[in-house]
């Protein structure tokens, strides 16, 4: 690639525009397999919805279409701002995001480590094997569970602290106990899963650093810190960008088979409010402001977060 | 690994890995059992790790209600439908731009690359597939993500790792591209398609969130769309209304109702599990070298 293109920068501009129709002719076939599917899906399904954020600052009809209907300017992002709602969704939707950055995030780094202790193979293939189910579930399916189990009336839970003599406790419908459920729920479905890229990252490390400290009277717990933490800790600040980059953008399909409206004040996040109200409700241009928003601040993040992944020397992800 | 240290650190680690992983599947277990057991014991709360008054009745009923079988239908097409649309599609925009004298290669996979940082939201491409008239089609879900862009980095470096000298050899005989990409590229790519095949198949499974969102009519609805219906609905602590309870829930115990769903639901996945940890684990790692 390099050779071709310092000869091309030497040539004379015909030359140079007949070696490129030399070589679009030649990979032809190569252009006719791709160009259907960049045009089909990522023009259309990616790029004309972004084209399409312009709803927001318009008041889409379905008759007008997406690029009939007629302008408002920044109306409905001065209704967005100024309802009580905005600062209450925008609230649930950091806080429950910084919920999962604390307890989450670190769940299958502690496993891994963990893991990695387990001397025998046999048992450790098993506790992985274990410990990925869940990850292979849908959100529906372990929805379904997690409020079977916690039901006050027929759940197991409940069960248990009845017989030790306390009142059953309501967890789906108390905006106390709702975050805890969501994380815990969150930590169920991808911890296990999550190990697989650290202990990949662990095995990795050269077994004569360990060789090394343990000659200097290191012990496990020294040795984890010393060489098993610093080992991963370009893997652990490649994850923490990824899920910082998705700060603002928490899934739905978790939230929404979780939620309910006695704990709305906690549990409506941005998405799935731009889903009841947008779409249960048809306000289309309010809700694609609010997506707008959200997009935008999405992209801030993760142009920060490569940004500063960067200046501490680890490599970034662009 | 060796490690020096007591060995009875390494048993309360081992000890408290059991515990956790225990913990994990305990809830199916509970599920299951529930699924299998009488409405009364449901009720009264009987039922743990075992089932209680076993019988299938309400596999039974769920069966003769025909909801549950053809929502199963349902999943089943649009999985197999989209699964193939996606390994399709993602073959053949990976293999181009795994060639690294393709002109405007660069170009493409900026913006390519652009679609994860920055989308147009919800709301946006639901109106762009409204203008398209594909509501209440499956073409709907298929369509809206027919690459992902995840498994089309993956694909592209299983690509990209081929030896150059194999292809070279056969374009020097005169082959074409799409004589290359058949006979030499995907022969050589079974392990990739494979990860990938189950990657799409079961997200395809799993998510309802589209399903949701751009089918409204009942009869064309999934699996995990009428099981987010029931739960959302089944609950009579909760405060939400029962208008969108189906049929199901007024002859049996919810609860019960929900169990033999959600063990229906899950089979599919049981059945590959086997498949999913291997094939997933090596897409973890393809992915992960690169991007």
């Amino acid at each position: 690639m390099s050779v071709t293109t310092t000869q091309i920068v030497g040539l004379s501009r015909e030359r140079r525009r007949a070696k490129l129709r030399q070589d679009l002719y030649r990979d032809r076939y190569l252009y006719a397999m791709m160009l259907p599917v960049f045009i089909g899906f990522f023009v259309l399904f990616r790029y004309v919805p972004m084209y399409g954020v312009t709803i927001a600052f318009r008041n889409y009809r379905i008759i007008d279409g997406m690029f009939g209907s007629p302008w408002v300017g920044t109306r409905h992002f001065e209704r967005l701002f100024r309802s009580p709602e905005f600062v209450l969704i925008l609230r649930n939707t950091l806080l429950l995001n910084l919920y999962q950055l604390i307890f989450q995030f670190p769940a299958p780094i502690i496993l891994a480590l963990l893991l990695n202790e387990v001397p025998k193979p046999g048992f450790k293939r098993t506790l992985q094997s274990v410990m990925y189910v869940p990850y292979f579930l849908s959100w529906a399916v372990l929805g379904g569970i997690i409020i079977s189990l916690l039901s006050p009336s027929t759940g197991i839970v409940n069960a248990i602290i009845q017989s030790l003599g306390f009142e059953p406790i309501f967890f789906m419908m108390s905006t106390r106990w709702w975050p805890v459920v969501f994380i815990v729920s969150g930590i169920w479905n991808s911890a296990g899963w999550g190990t697989i890229i650290y202990l990949a990252a662990i095995s990795g490390i050269d077994p004569q650093l360990y060789e090394a400290v343990r000659i200097d009277g290191a012990n496990r717990l020294r040795q984890t810190w010393h060489i098993t933490l610093p080992g991963i800790r370009g893997t652990i600040a490649i994850l923490l960008i990824l899920n910082l980059g998705r700060f603002i953008d928490l899934g739905f399909e978790q939230v929404w088979v979780l939620q309910n409206p006695a704990v709305r004040s906690v549990a409506e996040v941005i998405p799935t409010y731009v889903y009841r109200i947008g779409l249960q409700a048809m306000q289309y241009s309010y809700t694609a402001a609010l997506g707008l928003f959200q997009s935008l601040i999405g992209l801030a993040l993760v142009l920060t977060a490569n940004w500063t992944i960067r200046a501490m020397g680890e490599e970034g992800l662009f | 690994m060796v490690q020096t240290g007591s060995r009875t650190v390494t048993v309360l680690i081992g000890f408290f890995l059991a515990t956790v992983a225990l913990l994990m599947v305990l809830p199916f277990i509970n599920v299951i059992a529930v699924s299998f057991s009488s409405s009364r014991a449901i009720v009264s709360n009987e039922v743990t790790l075992w089932p209680v008054e076993f019988n299938l009745r309400t596999y039974q009923n769920l069966y003769r209600d025909g909801n549950l079988i053809r929502s199963l239908q349902n999943s089943v097409i649009l999985t197999v439908g989209g699964t193939l649309l996606n390994m399709v599609a993602t073959t053949l925009i990976a293999f181009p731009l795994s060639r690294p004298g393709l002109r405007g290669r660069k170009v493409f996979l900026g913006m390519i690359i652009f679609t994860m940082l920055f989308s147009g939201g919800i709301i946006p491409t639901y109106v762009l597939v409204q203008q398209l008239g594909l509501l209440n089609t499956f073409w709907a879900v298929w369509l809206t993500a027919l690459v992902s862009t995840w498994n089309f980095f993956i694909m592209k470096t299983f690509f990209s790792t081929i030896p150059a000298s194999l292809t070279e050899a056969a374009a020097i005989d005169g082959a074409n591209d799409v004589y290359i990409l058949v006979r030499i590229i995907l022969p050589l790519s079974l392990p990739a398609i494979a990860t990938l095949t189950l990657f799409y198949a079961v997200g395809h499974w799993n998510s309802y969130f589209n399903v949701m969102l751009y089918i409204t009519r009942s009869r064309l609805h999934t699996v995990m769309v009428v099981l987010v219906q029931m739960i959302r609905s089944v609950d009579p602590q909760l405060l939400e209304t029962a208008a969108d309870a189906t049929e199901l829930t007024r002859f049996m115990t919810p609860e019960g109702v929900q169990a033999a769903a959600i063990v229906i639901a899950t089979v599919p996945i049981m059945l590959v599990y086997p498949f999913l940890q291997k094939y997933f684990v090596k897409g973890v790692m393809i992915g992960s070298l690169k991007q």
